[in-house]
């Protein structure tokens, strides 16, 4: 151990003139990608070096070799991200190795902790307050509620009523129909086979599935032939075609059958998990003391598989929450099938309504946090056991 | 303990930072990628084939001895210097961003082609799209704007004018002159003294497209007023067809504009102009007799039964790129559907052959041809208004090479080689009618414009986006829906939503 520990330091003693040079290279790593044209400048002065003189006239022309400047700034962003990263920490870490064992063991995880919390700040913590002030902000930049106020109003009202049923019955659906299939599934044969139907939704995103669901409920006029799948199932069981997709109120449950079609194979694959995980003695025993199916299953299996259900629930709720693409690629929220994440995108980008954007970002914010606090905590209660 | 503490958080921070500076990295060099490939699609020629049945000579040809550039002196100081003979913005670039794809980006490109040439000003296009809105607000506000962007609504240029992040043009331009090349309200976003943003790609919407050959064969007459429409709509119903197709679907989520527009047509073509000014500027409501009269016209026209295959659901449910398709039946011998509104941009590219071939359509425009356009009938004796728009341009950078290409985009030659090539109609008074000659949707448009008593710009481009992006389109929707039976309700909904 003192062995080592001589070695350390006396690898350590080149660690800051390595560091200086480091420091140099990318500084100068980092003009090259902040100056516009850095990357052709760049492979200029090495054509230059090089000698083909011609070469370098092109490139500062903007012509010639594009490609091979792009990728030369590629490479040196790649080096200066990477190597400056390493950099970094090597640096901080043989100067805090300096330090006495004590102060050093207290400051040492903050070094390397440092880095990520002042990102995190940059791109989200001073975002997030930026938001919240501005949602407090009008056109002219003076105090107002007025974007608050607005909330209250008819749409807007519509509009969390949405989200709330989107929220319920996607979440519901999805962990029901999870729970079901896991159990199920736990009992037959080929249950992989099974479970590969019921999880492969999972892979399609969300705009994709968006727009398979748009054939499934496409709406011809009477006359024509419908070429949507339901509508072709219903007009043959002697039915008017349906607008499923574009007329209130049937297009809400519509959407939400999408959400839940993709989400429910993610919850059955880890109820499907947790169920494997319920020890067979504990089954075998509630059977010897004259339980049935139904009742082991919901008095034994579930509460056992608890924090699962907790942490699926929570997930999907966190993702209906947010709800956009959906919503976005059926209709964009035009037949009374408004959610909050597609009305702050259309309060901002169509309507220049910064403010109100900013209040409906806030407003998601909130409603997503006790989902998340409510997680956490079933984190620590896990972490706990 | 501490020491595993130690590592794990270092591999968290590191993950962590790796990533995150890997994506922040990339980035640039991933825009700049884009640039690169989008840059070719200004200097391509513009081989597209002409839209129309234009003779070939019309096109500009490399070479050609005439390019389409204006005289010098053209009345505007960069502009002159920049076409001086020592080209002192040679090498400078110049960033548009425009929502111009396929023809229209062809047409964009065929227009600035010459300038670039002979200025040497490298103008790099930058053709978003659908999403061009988007990304333009994005940029703006991020404050790495383009240094020019085109706008199809000026209620988004007052807006980031308000923001003060418009050049006003007035300050470079000669205002007189601007004003008196584009005297019509289709013309200059202004408000009092600024001039916030040109006007370029006018668009006449009071057409309606129709099938000749089959209008022939069934011995129609093209209606020239809105009782002869009726009369022609019912004869077609009576012979066993449906008369329009509507479409108040797309592209993308603009849902409702088509609709939009009948209600405006209708307005302009009953009530003095001034009724529409006041409605866009508030102080008429939606729910005021006049603007309810509108409404219940159209309504009376496209929720009558079998005049729409399939009522008002079909009009919300129907795609803009399919909605002709039945015109098109049989080679357009037995037409599915007769007529349809749409403005003078529709063509080829929407006509089913080519949308799904690609290549030439086989369905020529004009009055000998496959599909025709006639001027939508007028309804009153006193009032002929006819309903365009304009996609307008606003400086976002103050650079002289900058100033040279908006004055150029300013003069009729700034868009000769769009007109000529593609086929556009300019809002420029000065264009020379000779150069929609050979253009039959252009000349069609053309005649509307002049003939009009008055022209009104799409009025729901005009109005605060909530409304006339937002509520106006829902509860037009909504109306259709159901068939016009809540005409009271939509409206006093719409009246509701305007911002106080």
């Amino acid at each position: 151990m003192a062995q080592a520990r001589t070695q350390e330091s006396g690898l350590s003693r080149f660690v800051p003139i390595v560091s200086l040079i480091g420091l140099i290279i990318a500084a100068l790593g980092v003009k090259v990608l902040i100056e516009p044209g850095g990357g052709q400048n760049l492979l200029a002065s090495i054509y230059d070096l090089l000698g083909n003189a011609a070469g370098a006239e092109e490139l500062r022309n903007g012509q010639g070799d594009q490609f091979y400047s792009k990728l030369l700034l590629g490479a040196v962003a790649l080096f200066v991200g990477v190597g400056g990263i390493w950099l970094l920490f090597t640096g901080a870490s043989t100067l805090v190795e300096r330090f006495p064992p004590r102060i050093r063991d207290r400051i040492m995880p903050w070094i390397f902790v440092a880095p990520a919390l002042v990102l995190l700040s940059i791109y989200l913590v001073y975002p997030a307050v930026t938001t919240v002030i501005g949602s407090f902000l009008d056109k002219k930049g003076a105090f107002t509620l007025a974007n608050w106020a607005s909330l209250g109003t008819g749409p807007f009202l519509e509009i969390l009523r949405n989200n709330a049923i989107w929220l319920l019955v996607a979440t519901s659906g999805s962990v029901g129909l999870g729970l079901l299939a896991a159990a199920l599934f736990d009992r037959i044969r080929h249950e992989a086979l099974a479970k590969i139907f019921i999880f492969t939704p999972l892979a399609i995103s969300l705009v994709g599935a968006s727009v398979i669901w748009k054939f499934v409920y496409a709406w011809q006029p009477p006359s024509q032939p419908q070429f949507g799948l339901l509508n072709a199932i219903w007009t043959s069981l002697g039915n008017q075609p349906v607008p499923w997709a574009t007329t209130f109120p049937i297009n809400l449950p519509a959407e939400i059958l999408i959400m839940i079609w993709l989400q429910t194979g993610f919850a059955m694959v880890v109820f499907s998990a947790a169920i494997k995980g319920v020890s067979v003695e504990v089954q075998e025993a509630a059977r010897l003391d004259g339980a049935n199916d139904r009742q082991i299953f919901f008095q034994v299996i579930v509460p056992l598989i608890r924090g699962s259900i907790i942490t699926v629930t929570t997930t999907i709720a966190i993702a209906t929450l947010k709800i956009f693409d959906i919503v976005m690629s059926m209709s964009g929220g035009r037949n009374h099938d408004d959610v909050v994440a597609v009305r702050m995108f259309t309060e901002m980008f169509q309507f220049f309504n910064d403010g109100r954007a900013a209040a409906l970002a806030t407003v998601l914010f909130i409603a997503v946090l006790p989902v998340m606090i409510l997680n956490l905590r079933n984190f620590r209660r896990q972490a706990a056991m | 303990m501490a020491k595993r503490l130690r590592t794990t958080s270092a591999l968290a921070a590191v993950v962590i930072l790796v990533s995150a500076c890997g994506s922040s990295t990339a980035s640039p060099s991933a825009a700049a990628s884009a640039a690169a490939t989008a840059a070719p699609a200004t200097a391509a020629p513009a081989t597209a084939a002409p839209e129309t049945t234009a003779p070939e000579t019309a096109a500009p040809a490399t070479g050609a001895p005439e390019a389409n550039l204006p005289a010098v002196p053209t009345g505007y100081t960069e502009l002159d210097a920049a076409l001086g003979a020592d080209k002192p913005f040679s090498g400078k670039k110049v960033s548009i961003q425009t929502q111009w794809t396929g023809g229209e980006g062809e047409g964009f490109a065929a227009a600035i082609k010459d300038f670039a040439a002979a200025t040497g000003i490298a103008i790099q296009v930058d053709s978003i799209g659908s999403s061009h809105e988007t990304v333009l607000k994005t940029r703006i506000e991020g404050g790495s704007p383009p240094d020019m962007a085109a706008l199809a609504q000026p209620t988004g240029v007052l807006a980031y004018a308000a923001e003060g992040k418009v050049i006003d043009v007035a300050t470079f331009m000669d205002a007189t002159k601007l004003k008196a090349e584009f005297p019509s309200t289709i013309g200059l976003t202004s408000d009092g003294s600024h001039i916030w943003s040109i006007p370029t790609k006018a668009d006449v919407k009071s057409m309606i497209w129709y099938p000749v050959k089959a209008f022939a064969a069934k011995g129609y007459a093209v209606p020239k007023t809105w009782d002869e429409l009726v009369a022609l709509a019912d004869k077609i119903v009576a012979d066993g067809s449906t008369p329009f197709c509507v479409s108040a679907g797309g592209p993308g989520t603009a849902t409702g504009w088509e609709l939009t527009d009948w209600v405006e047509e209708v307005l302009l073509k009953t009530e003095d102009p001034q009724v529409t000014n006041d409605w866009i500027s508030g102080k008429i409501k939606f729910s005021d007799p006049k603007i309810k009269a509108a409404f219940d016209k159209v309504g009376s026209l496209l929720f009558k039964d079998k005049y729409v295959d399939g009522g008002g659901t079909a009009i919300v449910n129907a795609d803009l790129k399919t909605v002709m398709d039945p015109m098109f039946n049989q080679d357009t011998a037995a037409p599915g559907c007769w007529m349809q509104k749409i403005p003078v941009w529709y063509g080829p590219d929407f006509f089913p052959d080519k949308r799904t071939n690609g290549g030439d359509s086989k369905y020529k425009i004009g009055d000998d041809g496959d599909i025709g356009i006639f001027p939508f009938p007028t309804i009153s004796d006193t009032f002929k208004g006819a309903e365009g728009s304009a996609d307008s341009f606003m400086v976002l950078n103050d650079r002289p090479e900058v100033r040279a290409l908006a004055e150029f985009l300013a003069t009729p030659e700034g868009l000769e080689g769009w007109i000529k090539s593609v086929g556009v109609l300019s809002p420029n008074v000065k264009v020379p009618v000779e150069w929609y000659a050979d253009n039959y949707k252009l000349k069609v448009a053309n005649a509307i414009a002049t003939g009009a008593t008055a022209i009104g710009f799409d009025a729901s481009d005009l109005m605060p986006p909530a409304v006339g992006q937002g509520s106006f389109w829902t509860g037009i929707s909504d109306w259709a829906n159901s068939n016009g039976t809540n005409t009271d309700s939509v409206l006093q909904a719409i009246d509701d939503s305007w911002p106080q």
